[in-house]
């Protein structure tokens, strides 16, 4: 039987045995997920599209995937989906600009044998698809922390209905604090057990610290890691400021709507 | 905001300030410290375009470019040099050079010293654009953060040497079992992780106790079904660049990515628990069973989500290569997303495995907490 067939099928009964009818829909989504960046590819396979605007769209189903299927569509999820693309779209503006100045797509010259039956002249931009590789790596992460957020803030809020808003933001912002280092590493020891073979291998080389901070390789891994990195510790204050907004607004909604059937 | 210019954070930013105006100019001006040729674009003319396809219907522009350029170091200091440079629309392996680029050139042999210096671009200087987005991450994670930003910084980098460190002694030490080397970098990353972020307390001890469980166990099972199914779908072709057995590179590689999220599934279920019982210190176990399962219910699909996108992402340019290329789609995602899918269902079986082992080693640390008078 093939591995990848009995891994998933593994976690399929452990998602289901643990996590009941939740568990379903999260592997589910997975699935869903998986689908959504097929799709991407093949639509990234037209020289003529812009890799960029796509990868704006599938940040968008993907996140309607992550949030609203797993956890319904309610006030948490829909502020959480809001952060989520105010941050996509900051992160893109950044990553557009870091990946022209630092040259690091396509294909390094360590991986010239694997390429050598292929002509690289695709006519498909590289440059913007390393800037959809970098926000795609990070989408997983803003997701999460953008619904952790909105969930316990949307609580306090329920709870007193009082508070003001700059303590709103400040609770969001707290709890970000507690979850960031923790969300931060998840995203980092991925990132370092993915890139272990080509750090052994450098390694094996005996390339020069020079020669390793200057390879195409290796800076692309480094800015990979430091543009995810900014972009989950840009996702609290945004996701703290949008829920402050949101739920306040609703709260004055609610009072204007309630004067006006009093007159 | 109120404490903003205390004595103790005045030290703090200026030596924040010095480390980044410091760094700032060395990495502009550490040209003597490389051996190979640096030399600074000054000036570029586009020479040809000539338009290419091929049998699958790609179509691309290659441009050349001829350049001037100044060389920074080395004996030639100072002497212009002349360098052509092929590149095309889509740059997978080429760029185009503007002026003020600075690259490595390997200088050709010049026997008559009287004639032009000429020379092959070999690599792009990209020290100073890494240095200017480390100390954005670095800024980000402090003003956002705060003390938290600080610790995770700090953990981050020893996790960095300890992981810098575990290589240097695999590829220097014969005869060593990589898995053992990274089982011993694990416990002390999850030891050294925990305790930075939640202090010693049972809190930190029971969610350290899941993590390594959780982890081994995810292992463990992954292992299992590589022997039973004999590697079956995996393809190793991605690492084939590497002189030394796969299968134990993609393990321990494994064991090091799941890590982080298992972490934080472990220490999500353990503070939560703690909290409940803080609160009402005769709350019942059957009570704590519940509240865990539905916070692990909460976190698993999106925990298993960020991995999934942090390892599937980056085969994306190799996979559109290839399909530009005419292979088919099976053997396109064979060849490039068998290794990293295995990981991501790999550590989701970890992160899902975690959640009732997380709960019963809370449950466990809070029981002794009770029992104690």
């Amino acid at each position: 039987m093939n591995t990848l067939v009995c891994l998933a099928a593994i976690l399929f009964l452990l998602m289901i045995l643990i996590g009941g009818k939740k568990g379903a829909r999260s592997f589910i989504a997975l699935f869903l997920n998986f689908g959504v960046l097929f799709l991407t590819i093949l639509f990234m396979l037209d020289p003529s599209g812009n890799p960029i605007i796509l990868t704006l769209i599938s940040c968008v189903v993907i996140s309607c995937i992550n949030l609203f299927y797993i956890n319904k569509v309610n006030v948490k999820t829909k502020a959480a989906f809001i952060s989520t693309i105010i941050t996509v779209t900051i992160l893109i503006l950044f990553i557009v600009v870091t990946t022209k100045v630092t040259m690091i797509q396509g294909f390094g010259e360590e991986e010239s044998d694997e390429l050598s039956i292929y002509t690289v002249y695709i006519g498909v931009d590289f440059v913007k698809i390393a800037t959809s590789v970098i926000i795609m790596s990070a989408i997983g992460a803003i997701t999460d922390i953008a619904i952790s957020i909105s969930s316990p803030m949307r609580e306090v809020f329920h709870h007193h209905p009082t508070i003001t808003k700059k303590e709103l933001f400040n609770y969001g912002m707290a709890i970000g604090r507690d979850i960031f280092g923790t969300s931060a590493n998840t995203l980092f020891f991925a990132f370092f057990g993915g890139y272990l073979g080509l750090l052994i291998w450098f390694n094996d080389l005996s390339y020069s610290v020079g020669e390793i901070v200057n390879s195409k390789v290796f800076s692309a891994e480094m800015v990979t890691i430091l543009c995810a990195g900014i972009g989950v510790a840009l996702t609290f204050p945004i996701t703290s400021w949008v829920n402050t907004f949101y739920l306040l607004k609703m709260k004055n909604d609610d009072k204007d709507s309630q004067t006006s059937t009093e007159d | 905001m109120k404490q903003l210019f205390t004595k103790k954070n005045i030290i703090i930013y200026s030596i924040l300030a010095v480390c980044f105006i410091g760094s700032l100019l060395f990495v502009h001006n550490n040209y003597s410290f490389y051996d190979r040729t640096i030399v600074k674009v000054v000036e570029t003319n586009l020479e040809d375009i000539t338009e290419i396809s091929d049998m699958h219907q790609n179509e691309d522009q290659i441009y050349t470019q001829s350049i001037t350029a100044e060389i920074k170091n080395g004996e030639e200091k100072g002497q212009l040099i002349q360098l052509t440079n092929k590149y095309s629309d889509s740059a997978a392996i080429d760029n185009e050079y503007k002026a003020g680029k600075e690259l490595f050139v390997k200088l050709d042999a010049n026997p008559d010293s009287n004639s032009e210096l000429t020379g092959s671009i070999k690599d792009i200087k990209r020290d100073k654009y890494l240095l200017i987005i480390t100390w954005l991450f670095i800024f980000t994670l402090l003003i956002v953060g705060k003390r938290q930003g600080f610790y995770a910084l700090i953990s981050l980098v020893i996790s960095a040497i300890i992981l810098a460190i575990a290589i240097e002694v695999y590829v220097n030490t014969a005869n060593i079992s990589l898995l053992v080397i990274c089982g011993i970098s694990i416990i002390l990353f999850t030891i050294i992780s925990l305790l930075l972020v939640n202090g010693f307390n049972e809190k930190s001890y029971a969610a350290i106790l899941a993590t390594l469980l959780g982890t081994f166990l995810s292992l463990l099972i992954t292992y299992l079904v590589m022997l039973f199914t004999s590697e079956q779908g995996l393809r190793y072709e991605e690492m084939q660049f590497l002189t030394r057995p796969p299968q134990l590179i993609f393990m321990a590689g494994l064991l090091i990515g799941a890590l982080g999220a298992v972490m934080d599934v472990a220490i999500t279920i353990s503070s939560s628990l703690f909290g409940l019982y803080e609160k009402d210190n005769n709350i019942s176990i059957k009570a704590l069973k519940k509240s865990g399962l539905d916070i692990g219910r909460d976190i698993m699909g999106t925990m298993t989500n960020i991995l999934f996108f942090a390892y599937i992402s980056g085969s994306i340019p190799m996979m559109l290569l290839y399909l530009r290329n005419g292979s088919n789609l099976s053997f396109t995602f064979s060849m490039n997303l068998s290794l990293e899918l295995a990981r991501a269902l790999s550590g989701g079986i970890g992160i899902v495995l975690t959640i009732p082992i997380g709960l019963y080693t809370t449950i466990y640390f809070i029981n002794k907490k009770r029992s104690k008078p």
